[in-house]
């Protein structure tokens, strides 16, 4: 299975980033095989809508679990539309988490975590 | 002659000077520009005569054709659209109604209907005051929309009065930028400053005329009035702290009922300003 962690870095020894639409980078970790590469978000500059644009680019990838710190409920809805399972609430460091998935431990997430803007920094806007 | 009142801060009293200013004179068109938060109609009570809704177009996406929308998700500058496998999410809260969906997505498969996103309220107030008040629907985001449709009704031959949005957002820049001079309400507070300077620094860019009102004056300390000073801006007035005039406020009631001395000011203000834009 192939599994997307919102990081801090791009090595396993990274942190989780707790935002997903705003993180740096993706570890892609296939734990099938143990291989992993990383991404660059690419969509943490977008004007609007980080999360929706996040959420497809992952879900382009055949990503099916997302592990990440918070998810806000559009990204949510991306990622529910595209069947990714979602992690949220995890602080560790990647490789943690990935053992944690692993063995069970992590408990899937069935609704967004924070409301919208939460990654923006500076209380999010409308303008 | 346009006269829009602004503040960095909110609260600091832009709607009291607006209405005032507006009651004083007695005869103008009055516009309530902050349409996410309009309450000018507690002090000027107009008898409103007419609403209209104001609506913008929205796409829809015709699904199950096997059309792919994916060339709408990747145009849109907002990401309103997004597509995952087969299917399209419309976040319509993000969508600002550019059209462009409908021009790069698969022909006739992208429609446009209209959504209301708020309406304008339009009536008469004593003495002789043309009152227009825009009124955003909660939950939309398009103060804009709202705005622009006032925007049609301003007669530049009389005396406009355009209450203004508070900070310094599109909203605030769209509210001043017709204006012939900007009134900017603020409190001697460190915040009040701060953000008075926000606001100068908007109007210098746009070219715009402007003076300060300091309200609840003997709060704070006495750094906006030397800004001021030392910065050569004109202090247009000064309106004190008082209790009373809260109170005042908080019936509806106005300053002018108050101390009707205010009146006169208000008009004399207004002269000034006239006097000001034709050097």
């Amino acid at each position: 299975m192939i599994v997307a962690i919102s990081s801090t870095g791009t090595s396993l020894e990274s942190k989780v980033d707790p935002r997903f639409g705003r993180c740096p980078f993706f570890i892609i970790y296939n734990t099938d095989d143990d291989s992993f590469e990383h991404v660059e978000n690419q969509a943490r500059q977008a004007m609007g809508g980080a999360g929706i644009q996040t959420g497809q680019m992952i879900a382009g990838r055949g990503v099916k679990a997302v592990i990440t710190g918070n998810v806000g409920p559009n990204a949510f809805r991306v990622l529910a539309a595209a069947g990714v399972k979602v992690y949220s609430g995890v602080s560790d460091q990647v490789s943690d988490a990935v053992q944690k998935l692993k063995a069970g431990e992590l408990q899937g997430t069935s609704a967004p975590d924070v409301g919208s803007h939460f990654g923006t920094g500076g209380g999010g806007g409308n303008n | 002659m346009i006269i829009s009142v602004a503040s960095g801060k909110g609260g600091t009293g832009k709607t009291t000077v607006a209405c005032n200013m507006a009651l004083s004179v007695g005869y103008c068109q009055f516009m309530d520009y902050d349409v996410e938060a309009p309450n000018s109609s507690f002090f000027l009570k107009p008898d409103i005569k007419h609403i209209h809704k104001v609506t913008i177009k929205q796409p829809y996406f015709l699904r199950g054709t096997g059309a792919d929308f994916s060339e709408c998700a990747s145009f849109c500058n907002y990401n309103a659209v997004a597509v995952v496998g087969d299917d399209v999410i419309f976040f319509p809260e993000l969508c600002h109604g550019c059209g462009g969906c409908l021009l790069v997505g698969p022909e006739g498969a992208v429609r446009e209907n209209d959504v209301i996103v708020g309406e304008v309220r339009k009536g008469v107030a004593s003495p002789n005051i043309d009152y227009y008040m825009g009124d955003l629907k909660p939950g939309s985001m398009r103060t804009i929309s709202i705005q622009g449709d006032m925007d049609k009704a301003l007669n530049r031959d009389e005396l406009v009065i355009i209450d203004c949005p508070p900070g310094t957002s599109c909203s605030m820049v769209f509210s001043v930028k017709d204006c012939d001079y900007c009134i900017l309400v603020t409190e001697p507070t460190p915040y009040g400053l701060n953000d008075l300077k926000l606001s100068i620094e908007v109007l210098e860019s746009m070219d715009k005329p402007f003076g300060v009102i300091i309200n609840r004056n003997g709060i704070g300390d006495d750094q906006v009035e030397k800004f001021c000073k030392n910065s050569g801006i004109k202090i247009l007035a000064m309106i004190p702290n008082k209790r009373e005039i809260a109170e005042y406020y908080s019936r509806g009631d106005s300053l002018i009922e108050y101390d009707s001395s205010w009146k006169s000011r208000f008009e004399e203000i207004v002269k000034e300003i006239e006097k000001d834009i034709r050097k």
